[in-house]
């Protein structure tokens, strides 16, 4: 039933960054690029790092042309797509104890 | 790209930031869900609250937000006014359309739909030739009113013998399920009218004064065989016992997602519906004659 929505399609979409924050106007400008991210849908993973589930390969395009369009003037931006099952395979540690990766979103969702 | 449904039972408390919704539940951790990623909201339960921001963000999106009643019925359905950027031209197109046109659209769309409801009739291992044969000669227009005559056929044969089914929005189940999955189907059709830029107020043949979608009735025709389909499973895998459950609903609000069959591609039916509503905006303003319609197989 739902062969067209599977593991390899769904991409994640993952941005890390290193803003400067030395000056009062820099610090204003981490901040609006990280707004601005946060509005595209993305999700905080780590501190400069956020994630965003999409879900096809057109979609996952999209977004990382929505991030190329509001790059801040300086600092240093990486954005990376991965296939979902390449996501799932993540290992991902609260001190030593595993964590579970973020887990897919769900087409259809109970609350 | 399809869109999400997400389906709320429980209370929660909705709000949004930075474009997401933000979903607030009681003893668990906030989540929260692109608006641009939403297709379907539904609201079921009396302890929801929603703030006014997110509802003008979710219609601003294109989001078909759903409200349910005590009986968990879907009841309403709440639709953008702007839902395309050439919207007057293609509202003027629409209002426009020649009766033989319409009469035209209307022969596809039932001839779709009776072969569709054949499709299944096999599916279920009935015998099917009647509707074969009604599909073949629907007149333009349906004049002859071979949807009606199929309709009696189908449902006297869909159901095992001992459900005694009619089919009566307010009788017994399994009607309950069948209104259950054309609400959820009817608020995708509806919003992808809108997406496509067309009134779904304005019908090619329902046309009663007291409906506000109907055309959204009439496109929704050919995609109604594919909710009996999960309701013919339903009854194969519960019988006589057809009060609504959770795994039920559950089942019935998969339908966005499910694979369907159109212009020989598959597709989640949620994406076929916009090639449906995007062919007939076409035809309306006369760049194409033929609807696209899903074939159940």
């Amino acid at each position: 039933m739902h062969s067209r929505l599977n593991a390899y399609r769904v991409m994640w979409v993952l941005v890390f960054f290193d803003l400067p924050t030395d000056t009062k106007g820099q610090r204003r400008e981490y901040g609006k690029f990280r707004k601005k991210i946060l509005s595209d849908g993305f999700v905080m993973f780590q501190f400069s790092m956020y994630i965003r589930h999409c879900n096809s390969k057109e979609n996952a395009d999209v977004h990382v042309k929505r991030v190329k369009s509001i790059l801040p003037a300086e600092g240093h931006i990486g954005i990376m797509c991965v296939t979902d099952k390449q996501f799932g395979m993540m290992e991902i540690f609260q001190g030593k104890f595993t964590v579970m990766p973020p887990s897919t979103v769900q087409q259809l969702e109970l609350f | 790209m399809i869109k999400r449904t997400l389906y709320f039972g429980s209370p929660a408390y909705l709000k949004t930031t930075n474009e997401q919704m933000v979903i607030e539940i009681k003893g668990e951790d906030l989540k929260s869900a692109p608006i641009e990623d939403l297709g379907l909201l539904i609201l079921d339960n009396a302890q929801i609250t929603i703030t006014q921001a997110l509802m003008s963000k979710l219609l601003a999106n294109n989001v078909a937000l759903i409200t349910c009643n005590e009986t968990h019925h879907p009841v309403g359905l709440f639709l953008n006014l702007d839902g395309h950027t050439l919207q007057s031209q293609k509202f003027q197109a629409q209002v426009e359309a020649s009766i033989p046109l319409k009469k035209q659209l209307w022969q596809q769309t039932v001839i779709s739909k009776i072969s569709n409801q054949a499709a299944l009739l096999a599916k279920e291992r009935s015998d099917n030739k009647l509707l074969l044969r009604l599909a073949r000669e629907v007149k333009s227009g349906d004049s002859e009113n071979h949807e009606g005559q199929a309709a009696v056929y189908y449902w006297k044969h869909l159901f095992p013998d001992f459900l005694e089914f009619t089919r009566d929005r307010d009788g017994v189940p399994p009607n309950n399920l069948l209104n259950y999955g054309y609400a959820v189907l009817r608020a995708v059709v509806a919003r992808s009218i809108v997406g496509s830029g067309l009134l779904p107020t304005l019908g090619i043949f329902h046309r009663n004064q007291y409906n506000a979608y109907c055309l959204a009735d009439d496109i929704m025709e050919p995609y109604r065989p594919y909710v009996d389909m999960i309701v013919c499973s339903i009854v194969t895998m519960n019988g006589r016992y057809l009060e609504m459950t959770p795994a039920m609903k559950k089942q019935l609000l998969s339908i966005p997602a499910m694979d369907v069959l159109i212009d020989d591609q598959k597709s989640p039916l949620m994406n076929a519906v916009q090639r449906t509503t995007a062919s007939l905006a076409k035809c309306f303003e006369g760049k194409a004659r033929k609807i696209l319609y899903p074939t159940l197989c």
